[in-house]
C-alpha cells in the first residue's frame, strides 16, 4: 500500500511537471543570490541573479529587479553553471553496450565512410538521456564510431530533450581516425593511414573544383566513393571541423602539418600526449577534446598525465572535455574536477564543459551565462566541480526538467522497502 | 596444512586414544603452502601524526587527533594521546588521516597497462571451470598501475581472475609495495579468493563456442557439477588422512589442482568472490552455497544489491559495487546511484570497488559519489561512514581485517595522509605508509618508486609521477 501511495505520488509529481512546463512556452524566472559560473570573461560571480524569460537569459547581474509575473527562485548557497556539454559521446546511438540491436553507432558496410551520418538513428527516448540530464548534462556531441573506412562520418549536436526537437544539427563535424585506430583501418600502418587521409582530402578538394565533370554511378578511380568525397567538401573548405582521433605526440604533429597543407580546421580527440606538443597546437589554434582523468600509459600514450589538461591550457590550447562514456556522459564533471585538482583553473574547466565545445561545433546561443543565451541552466547544491555536487534543478532552453529517470524510479521503489524479493530459505 | 582439518583429526585421534589402544599412525605427506609470501616490511621509524582529522575506518572520526606508529603497527589513536617527547612528530594540521585504501576487485598485473593481447592474462577461457589457475602466477609486477594506485592511497588489493568462466581460478591479495617478485608483494597469511561468475559472461563465452554453458540454466548446472566433484574429492582425501591417523594404509588419491582449490573452499580456507549482477541470480547463488555448504564472502559488481540488501545482510555477504557504472550489458541496466547507500542502510557490508586501473586511483572519489547519492535522498552519511566502504569492509571481505583496514591498536600501520577531506575531488594522498614505512610521498617525488617499465619511457630522463 505504501508502495502504491508512493507511485501515485510520483505520478502526481510527473503530471504536475507536465502541466507546469508546456513544451512550447517556458516559464519566466528570476534566480537570486547564486554563485554563477558564467563561462565568460567575467568568470565566477558571487551573490548574483539571473533573469530568464521565454527560454532565454535576459540579464545577469547583482540585485536584479524582479519584473512582474516571474517566479522567484532563491538560490542562496547554490551554484549555477550553463547546462554541461560532453564533446564526445554516443548518446542516443547505444542503449546497452552488449546488445548489438541497440547499437547504431557504426556500419560495417564497405566503402561507407565520410558520408555516414548517424542523425536518423539518434533515439531521443533513450534511457541514457534523462539519466544524464538529471545529472547536469543538457547538450552533447554525438559521434559515429568508425566502420570500415578511416573516416567514421558526420557528428551531430543534440540537446538532452526526449523529443526529436533535441537535434540541433545533424552535421557539426567529420570524424576520422589516426594513431593505433587509424593504422588498424589502413592495413596496420600509420604511414598508410596518413597517405589515405592526405589523398582523400586532396581528392575532395579536386572534386569540389571539378564537380560537374564527375557523374555518380561511374567508377572515377578515386580512393573514396563520390558520396564520401562530397561529404568532405565542408571540411576542405574549412567550414566544418575535422575531428581526428590521435594520442601520440608525434602523430599529432603530423596531423598539424596535414591540416596546414589542406587548410582544414583540425580538432584532436583523445590527445593523451597532446601536452607534449602543446606549443605547436596553440600556435596552430587547434583545440583538443580530452578526458583528463584517463592517465593509463599505452604504447601510443606513454607520456599521458593527470596534469596534461592543465599543461595544454597553460600553453593556450582550447580544451573540450569528455568523460564517463555515454551512459555516464555527465561524469565529464569528475574528469574536469580532477583536471582542476591537477592545476587547471576552475573557470577554464567550466569553459571546457560549456562554451568551448559550443564554439568549436558552432552551437549558437548556448554555453554561457549571459544575456541572449538559451537558458540551459543547472542549479548545483555545491561547487559544481566537486565530486559530491548534484543538481537541484536542470533547465533546458528555460524549461524546468523533471528530475526523474528510470534509475530514480528504481531507487524510489526499493528505498524504503528493499526486500521485495524474499530471502532464500534459511 | 589446513588448520580445521588438523584440529578435527587431532580431536578424533584424541578421542580414539581414550577409548582403546590405537594403532601407530602412519606418516603421510601433507600439502604444504606454495608460492609463499616473502614480503618483509620496509624499514620504518617510530612517529606520531598530530593535530589531524582522523577517520578510523570503523565509523569514528577524531578531530585534532594523533596516530602513533611504532614498529610498523598502530600503537594508539585518539585526540588525547600522551606520546613520548622523543617520538618524531608529523604535523597533521589541515590534513586527514585514514587507513590505507583497499581494493577488493583489481586486475592490476593480470590486465596491466599498456593493455594488449600479450599482456591479457586474467581469463583462462579454455574451460568453464578452471579453479586450477591462480591469478598470482600471472601478475606482472612492473605494471605502472601499481605505482598509480599507490599515489591514490591504495595499500592492499585483491587481484582476481576475470569473469569469463563459471569458476575462473584463485585470486591473491597483495600489499602495494614495489617488488620484482609477486611473492614479495603477497599479503602474508591472507586467504586465497575463488573467483566465480554469474550471468552473461560465461554463457556468452562458451555458448558462442557451442559449448555448455549456453544459458543461465547451464551456468547453475556447471557450478553444481563442480561442487559435487569437489565434495567427493575432499572426502577422498579426508578418508586418506584419517585412515593414516588411525594407522590404516590406504592408496593415496590422485591430486587434481582444480578440485584441490574447490575442496579448500568447502573446507573454508578459500573465500568465494562471486561476480553477480542481478538480484535473482544472487539469490540462486546463495542457495547453491547452502546446498554445498560453502560461504560466499562477497558479490562483486552487485548492480542489483539494493533489491535484496536485507537478504545480503542476513546472510553476512558483502556487496562490492561501483558508484555509478551501468548499461554496458543488460544485466547492468538496473543500476542506481544509491546502491551502496542502500546496502549500507540495511546494515550490510557495503564495499566500493574499482575493477579498473583508473578507478583504483580514485576510490575515495567513487565513495564520495556513493555517499552524495545517499545523502541526496536524505541519509546523513559522513566521511567516517563512507571510508568504511574502501577500508574495513573490503578488509573483512578479503579476510585481512585482523591485520589491516582500520586505525586501531596493533593493526598494521597502513595509513594515508590526505591534503584535504578525502571525499573532495581536490584531495590527494600526500603520504602513504605500508606497515609504517613511507612508500609514497607526493612532496618528495624523487624518492617514489618508478616501475621498471616506466623507467625512462616518457622520455629518457623523465618520470611519470
Amino acid at each position: 500500500m505504501k508502495q502504491i501511495k508512493k507511485i501515485m505520488a510520483s505520478v502526481a509529481v510527473l503530471v504536475a511537471w507536465s502541466l507546469a512546463t508546456p513544451s512550447v512556452q517556458a516559464a519566466n524566472y528570476l534566480i537570486k543570490n547564486a554563485t554563477l559560473h558564467t563561462a565568460t570573461a567575467k568568470g565566477t560571480l558571487k551573490q548574483a541573479d539571473l533573469l530568464v524569460e521565454n527560454g532565454k537569459i535576459i540579464r545577469v547581474g547583482q540585485q536584479l529587479a524582479a519584473p512582474t509575473d516571474v517566479e522567484i527562485i532563491d538560490a542562496s548557497n547554490k551554484h549555477i553553471t550553463p547546462g554541461l556539454i560532453n564533446a564526445y559521446t554516443s548518446l542516443g546511438l547505444v542503449e546497452i553496450g552488449a546488445v548489438a540491436a541497440t547499437n547504431d553507432s557504426a556500419t560495417s558496410v564497405e566503402g561507407f565512410g565520410a558520408s555516414f551520418n548517424i542523425a536518423p538513428a539518434i533515439n531521443f527516448r533513450s534511457t541514457l538521456i534523462p539519466q544524464n540530464r538529471i545529472n547536469g548534462l543538457t547538450r552533447a556531441i554525438v559521434m559515429p564510431r568508425v566502420g570500415t573506412s578511416l573516416f567514421a562520418g558526420e557528428a551531430s549536436a543534440i540537446t538532452l530533450e526526449s523529443t526529436m526537437g533535441g537535434l540541433i544539427s545533424g552535421n557539426v563535424a567529420q570524424l576520422a581516425m589516426y594513431g593505433d585506430a587509424g593504422a588498424g583501418k589502413a592495413g596496420g600502418s600509420r604511414a598508410a593511414a596518413f597517405q589515405m587521409l592526405d589523398k582523400a582530402l586532396t581528392e575532395s578538394a579536386y572534386l569540389k573544383k571539378n564537380e560537374s565533370r564527375y557523374l555518380p554511378g561511374f567508377n572515377w578511380n578515386f580512393s573514396q566513393s563520390l558520396d564520401d568525397l562530397k561529404a568532405l567538401f565542408k571540411v576542405v573548405r574549412g567550414k566544418s571541423p575535422l575531428i581526428v582521433r590521435a594520442n601520440r605526440g608525434d602523430d599529432i604533429l603530423r596531423l598539424i602539418a596535414l591540416a596546414k597543407k589542406h587548410r582544414v580546421k583540425l580538432v584532436i580527440a583523445g590527445g593523451a600526449e597532446a601536452w607534449t606538443v602543446a606549443a605547436e597546437l596553440a600556435a596552430a589554434k587547434i583545440p583538443v577534446i580530452i578526458d583528463p582523468i584517463m592517465n593509463l600509459p599505452q604504447f601510443e600514450a606513454l607520456s599521458v598525465r593527470l596534469d596534461g589538461a592543465a599543461r595544454l591550457y597553460q600553453a593556450g590550447v582550447k580544451l573540450l572535455f569528455t568523460g564517463g562514456g555515454s551512459h555516464n556522459a555527465y561524469l565529464l564533471r569528475q574528469s574536469a574536477g580532477n583536471a582542476v585538482a591537477y592545476g587547471l583553473p576552475a573557470d577554464a574547466a567550466i569553459e571546457a564543459m560549456t562554451i568551448n565545445t559550443a564554439e568549436v561545433f558552432s552551437i549558437k546561443n548556448y554555453g554561457q551565462l549571459k544575456a541572449g543565451m538559451d537558458a540551459d541552466l543547472v542549479i548545483w547544491d555545491t561547487d559544481p566541480l566537486e565530486i559530491s555536487a548534484t543538481p537541484d534543478q536542470v533547465f533546458i532552453r528555460g524549461d524546468r526538467q523533471p528530475m526523474v529517470s528510470r534509475a530514480t524510479r528504481l531507487s524510489d521503489r526499493y528505498w524504503d522497502n528493499n526486500d521485495r524479493i524474499s530471502a532464500p530459505q534459511e | 596444512m589446513n588448520p580445521k582439518l588438523l584440529i578435527s583429526v587431532v580431536a578424533l585421534f584424541a578421542l580414539l586414544g581414550c577409548e582403546e589402544k590405537a594403532k601407530p599412525k602412519i606418516e603421510v605427506e601433507r600439502p604444504q603452502p606454495v608460492y609463499q609470501s616473502t614480503y618483509k616490511p620496509l624499514p620504518s621509524d617510530e612517529f606520531v601524526i598530530v593535530n589531524a582529522t582522523v577517520l578510523d575506518g570503523l565509523g569514528e572520526q577524531f578531530d585534532g587527533a594523533s596516530v602513533w606508529v611504532k614498529e610498523g603497527k598502530i600503537k594508539a589513536v585518539g585526540a588525547t594521546l600522551e606520546v613520548t617527547e622523543s617520538v618524531t612528530r608529523v604535523d597533521g594540521k589541515g590534513k586527514w588521516v585514514t587507513p590505507g585504501i583497499i581494493d577488493v576487485h583489481s586486475h592490476l598485473g593480470v590486465y596491466p597497462s599498456p593493455s594488449h593481447e600479450g599482456n591479457a592474462d586474467g581469463n583462462e577461457m579454455t574451460a568453464p571451470v578452471t579453479a586450477q589457475v591462480w591469478a598470482e602466477h600471472a601478475v606482472w609486477t612492473a605494471d605502472p598501475g601499481f605505482d598509480l594506485a599507490r599515489a591514490g592511497g591504495v595499500t592492499s588489493l585483491q587481484i582476481l581472475p576475470g569473469s569469463g568462466n563459471l569458476i575462473g581460478g584463485r585470486g591473491v591479495t597483495l600489499k602495494n609495495v614495489p617488488s620484482i617478485s609477486m611473492q614479495g608483494m603477497k599479503f602474508p597469511n591472507a586467504p586465497h579468493a575463488l573467483k566465480m561468475a554469474c550471468g552473461e559472461n560465461p554463457k556468452r563465452v562458451y555458448g558462442d563456442k557451442g559449448q555448455a554453458p549456453m544459458t543461465r540454466m547451464g551456468n547453475v548446472a556447471g557450478y553444481r557439477a563442480a561442487w559435487i566433484k569437489a565434495k567427493a574429492y575432499m572426502e577422498k582425501w579426508d578418508d586418506y588422512y584419517q585412515a593414516a591417523e588411525a594407522g590404516e594404509k590406504k592408496d593415496k588419491p590422485k591430486r587434481d589442482l582444480n578440485l584441490e582449490t574447490l575442496s579448500e573452499v568447502l573446507r573454508g580456507n578459500i573465500l568465494v568472490h562471486n561476480h553477480c549482477y542481478r538480484a535473482e541470480e544472487m539469490a540462486i547463488m546463495i542457495d547453491i552455497a547452502k546446498e554445498f555448504n560453502y560461504k560466499i564472502s562477497t558479490f562483486h559488481h552487485a548492480i542489483e544489491a539494493y533489491k535484496i540488501a536485507p537478504t545480503l545482510a542476513s546472510n553476512d555477504i558483502c556487496a562490492a559495487m561501483w558508484a555509478d557504472w551501468w548499461g554496458f550489458k543488460h544485466e547492468a541496466f538496473d543500476s542506481v546511484r544509491e546502491n551502496v547507500a542502500i546496502v549500507d542502510k540495511a546494515k550490510g557490508c557495503a564495499i566500493v570497488h574499482s575493477d579498473s586501473a583508473i578507478g583504483i586511483q580514485h576510490l575515495n572519489q567513487e565513495s564520495a559519489k556513493a555517499m552524495a547519492a545517499g545523502n541526496k535522498r536524505g541519509l546523513q552519511l559522513e566521511p567516517k561512514d563512507a571510508i568504511r566502504w574502501i577500508t574495513s569492509n573490503p578488509a573483512k571481505s578479503i579476510g585481512i581485517d585482523q591485520q589491516t583496514g582500520s586505525l586501531t591498536a596493533n593493526k598494521n600501520a597502513d595509513i594515508v595522509i590526505w591534503d584535504h577531506n578525502p571525499f573532495s575531488v581536490y584531495a590527494k594522498a600526500e603520504k602513504v605508509f605500508i606497515d609504517g614505512a613511507l612508500v609514497f610521498d607526493r612532496l618528495n617525488p624523487e624518492r617514489n618508486n618508478v616501475s621498471d617499465f616506466d623507467l625512462g619511457i616518457t622520455d629518457p630522463a623523465g618520470e611519470r609521477l
